[in-house]
């Protein structure tokens, strides 16, 4: 089995991805899910609130989400572009 | 040198034992301490208990142990059992070992959360003891469904007979698979444990609340094992598809890179799950009318933290059918 | 380990388009229609003070989704009522169906689940225009900042992929098990025992979490 240059720098950028990807989504999967968690208390002791602590949930969440989306965005590219 | 296929398969399966045994040690003994720590702190709090919250202690303990107890029959079942010998078996018996060993950590660190919360809330309510103990035996099983689904796997792997594959691509493809439910597994264990842990919590502080803190923990735990069901589809999705030989290394590196998107790809969500589980079944009981709003939110807030998983699963996908 | 990857399909070509239908998925789910309609028929029949036990378990139904609807939408009419409480019934019927001896599970097919997640996605979007306009629904995309922008349409886009998938992994995964178990153990005990783990106690959980979360996910497009 000839393993050509080429070849190896496409399976480097291959294996990159998926280890891309698959760490990325450790941190923000952690993170999101300790935000709901404390959301969850909050509301539990301030249920009146629940609109806004709700709605500061989910953006808290979605800015916790941005690395996740480079580490994406990085996989995308490393398969398809490299 | 030349390496004679069945010191390579014999080789290979030892390894994999190792893997298999080792790191499910590492699940039930740091679930096992967290329980006795916990048991401990009960009985110096209230020494006339000690002898319900030791039972309780002793039966998490040996549900902490179950998922230990896969990974030591998986790996007897490698040094002991005679395989095939091609190439091809040895790196699905080294993947079987990788797969059950990380698939029992997760679960074996897990069980220990609902056993440690049952020992504390027993020492502090003893009247609950029931319906503790109860809960916790439903969660604490739950929380090893992950270490079943990885035991399936590793049986899988070690048992069906991949030899008329070609080697290049499908050996990768039985590893990924390997490394795909056995890593989502840690985070799901994990994270169904802490949701189990919180719930009984609960029913420690108002054992009134048992009936809707038991159903909430099971739908939190529910939503808490996605991550590992996504590893699983992964992974059979890659043993079952048969590819045809090729002469380079790039759709084998494809292969593995998707097995690790999965797998590395549910341990944060799937730990983050359980914990707003956790966080939510904690504040259950204390009032009967804020428990819907708590479920929606709890449920929100999981199936967001899960996002990052579907990405994973996404790039594990492009890997294994646009490549 | 053939029927694992086997999918009975009708093909057939009209005028030059060739249409592939899943016989089995399509047969299967309308039985399940044919059974929650008998079911609807009989339960609300000539309904007693004190009820037999289908209208018990009518009743169940329709307090418990009525309640969970009216906590979440908090609207008086029951507007949604429907939709959520036929979405638990079919799905509930749907996971358990396999049970019964050579019949298959709609929602082992990725389709299915699939279409319903499509479903709830356009419900809840339709709502979100319907209750606060076009301009107040699209400003939603580019809250906070308007950076978010496609943040915020990918994690829609994910919504509808984890819940289908979440049911599809769930189902599916249960049937594998129960096969692949089967074929490496012969014992009468633990067939059915994995069955009715899967089948019965899984399939529950996993209708009663699509649910939630379609209606979660529409009531949070109300606001």
């Amino acid at each position: 089995m000839d393993i050509s240059g080429v070849d190896i720098i496409r399976a480097a950028s291959l294996l990159g991805a998926g280890l891309a990807m698959g760490f990325g989504a450790i941190g923000p999967g952690i993170g999101e899910g300790y935000a709901a968690g404390r959301a969850c208390e909050a509301i539990g002791r301030n249920p009146k609130e629940a609109g806004m602590l709700t709605r500061t949930m989910i953006l808290g969440q979605a800015i916790s989400e941005s690395t996740g989306i480079y580490a994406l965005v990085v996989a995308l590219l490393l398969i398809f572009v490299v | 040198m030349a390496l004679e296929v069945e010191i390579l398969v014999k080789g290979a399966a030892y390894i994999g034992a190792g893997f298999s045994v080792g790191l499910g040690a590492v699940g039930a003994g740091i679930g096992e301490g967290y329980t006795a720590g916990f048991a401990t702190q009960a009985i110096s709090y209230q020494p006339e208990k000690t002898g319900d919250v030791l039972k309780n202690m002793l039966i998490g303990q040996a549900l902490a142990e179950s998922a230990g107890i896969f990974a030591l029959v998986i790996a007897m079942l490698l040094v002991l059992m005679d395989f095939g010998s091609t190439t091809m078996t040895a790196v699905a018996l080294a993947g079987a070992g990788i797969c059950m060993g990380f698939g029992a950590m997760g679960p074996g660190i897990g069980a220990g959360f609902p056993a440690g919360m049952a020992c504390e809330g027993i020492g502090r309510q003893p009247g609950a003891g029931g319906s503790i103990t109860n809960t916790m035996l439903i969660g604490s099983a739950i929380c090893q469904t992950s270490a079943i689904y990885s035991m399936v796997i590793a049986l899988m792997l070690m048992f069906l007979d991949f030899s008329s594959r070609a080697f290049n691509p499908n050996a990768a493809a039985l590893f990924g698979a390997a490394l795909s439910t056995g890593m989502a597994a840690i985070g799901s264990g994990i994270g169904e444990g802490m949701s189990a842990g919180g719930a009984i919590r609960t029913i420690a502080r108002q054992p009134d609340s048992t009936g809707r803190a038991t159903a909430n923990m099971l739908v939190a735990q529910a939503v808490a094992e996605t991550p590992a069901i996504f590893g699983l589809l992964i992974s059979l999705i890659m043993m079952f598809k048969v590819y045809p030989d090729s002469h380079t290394i790039i759709i084998a590196a494809s292969l593995l890179g998707a097995g690790f998107s999965m797998g590395l790809g549910g341990i944060g969500p799937g730990i983050g799950s359980g914990m707003a589980g956790e966080f939510a079944l904690d504040w259950f009981g204390r009032s009967e009318d804020t428990s819907g709003l708590l479920t929606r939110t709890m449920l929100v807030g999981q199936a967001i933290s899960q996002s990052t998983a579907i990405y994973a699963m996404v790039i594990a996908l492009v890997l294994i059918f646009v490549i | 380990m053939d029927e694992l990857t086997h999918i009975s399909q009708w093909i057939f070509t009209i005028g030059g388009l060739k249409i592939v239908l899943n016989s089995a998925t399509l047969i299967h789910t309308w039985l399940i229609m044919g059974v929650l309609i008998l079911f609807g028929l009989l339960a609300g029949r000539r309904t007693k003070f004190l009820p037999n036990p289908l209208q018990s378990i009518a009743e169940l139904l329709v307090t418990t989704f009525d309640n969970l609807v009216k906590d979440a939408t908090e609207l008086d009419d029951r507007r949604y009522f429907p939709l959520i409480c036929g979405l638990f019934m079919f799905l509930l019927l749907s996971n358990i169906w396999g049970i019964i001896p050579t019949f298959v599970e709609p929602t082992r097919d990725l389709n299915t689940p699939l279409g319903l997640g499509i479903l709830g996605f356009v419900v809840a979007h339709y709502t979100g225009i319907k209750f606060k306009g076009l301009k107040g629904y699209l400003s939603m995309y580019f809250e906070p900042i308007a950076f978010m922008l496609p943040l915020n349409i990918i994690s829609e886009l994910a919504k509808v992929v984890s819940i289908s998938f979440r049911l599809y992994g769930n189902i599916i995964g249960g049937s594998i098990i129960i096969i692949v178990v089967s074929s490496l153990v012969y014992s009468l005990v633990l067939p059915p025992l994995l069955n009715g783990f899967f089948g019965l106690f899984v399939g529950a959980i996993q209708a009663f979490v699509f649910t939630m979360l379609t209606l979660v996910y529409i009531s949070y497009q109300m606001k």
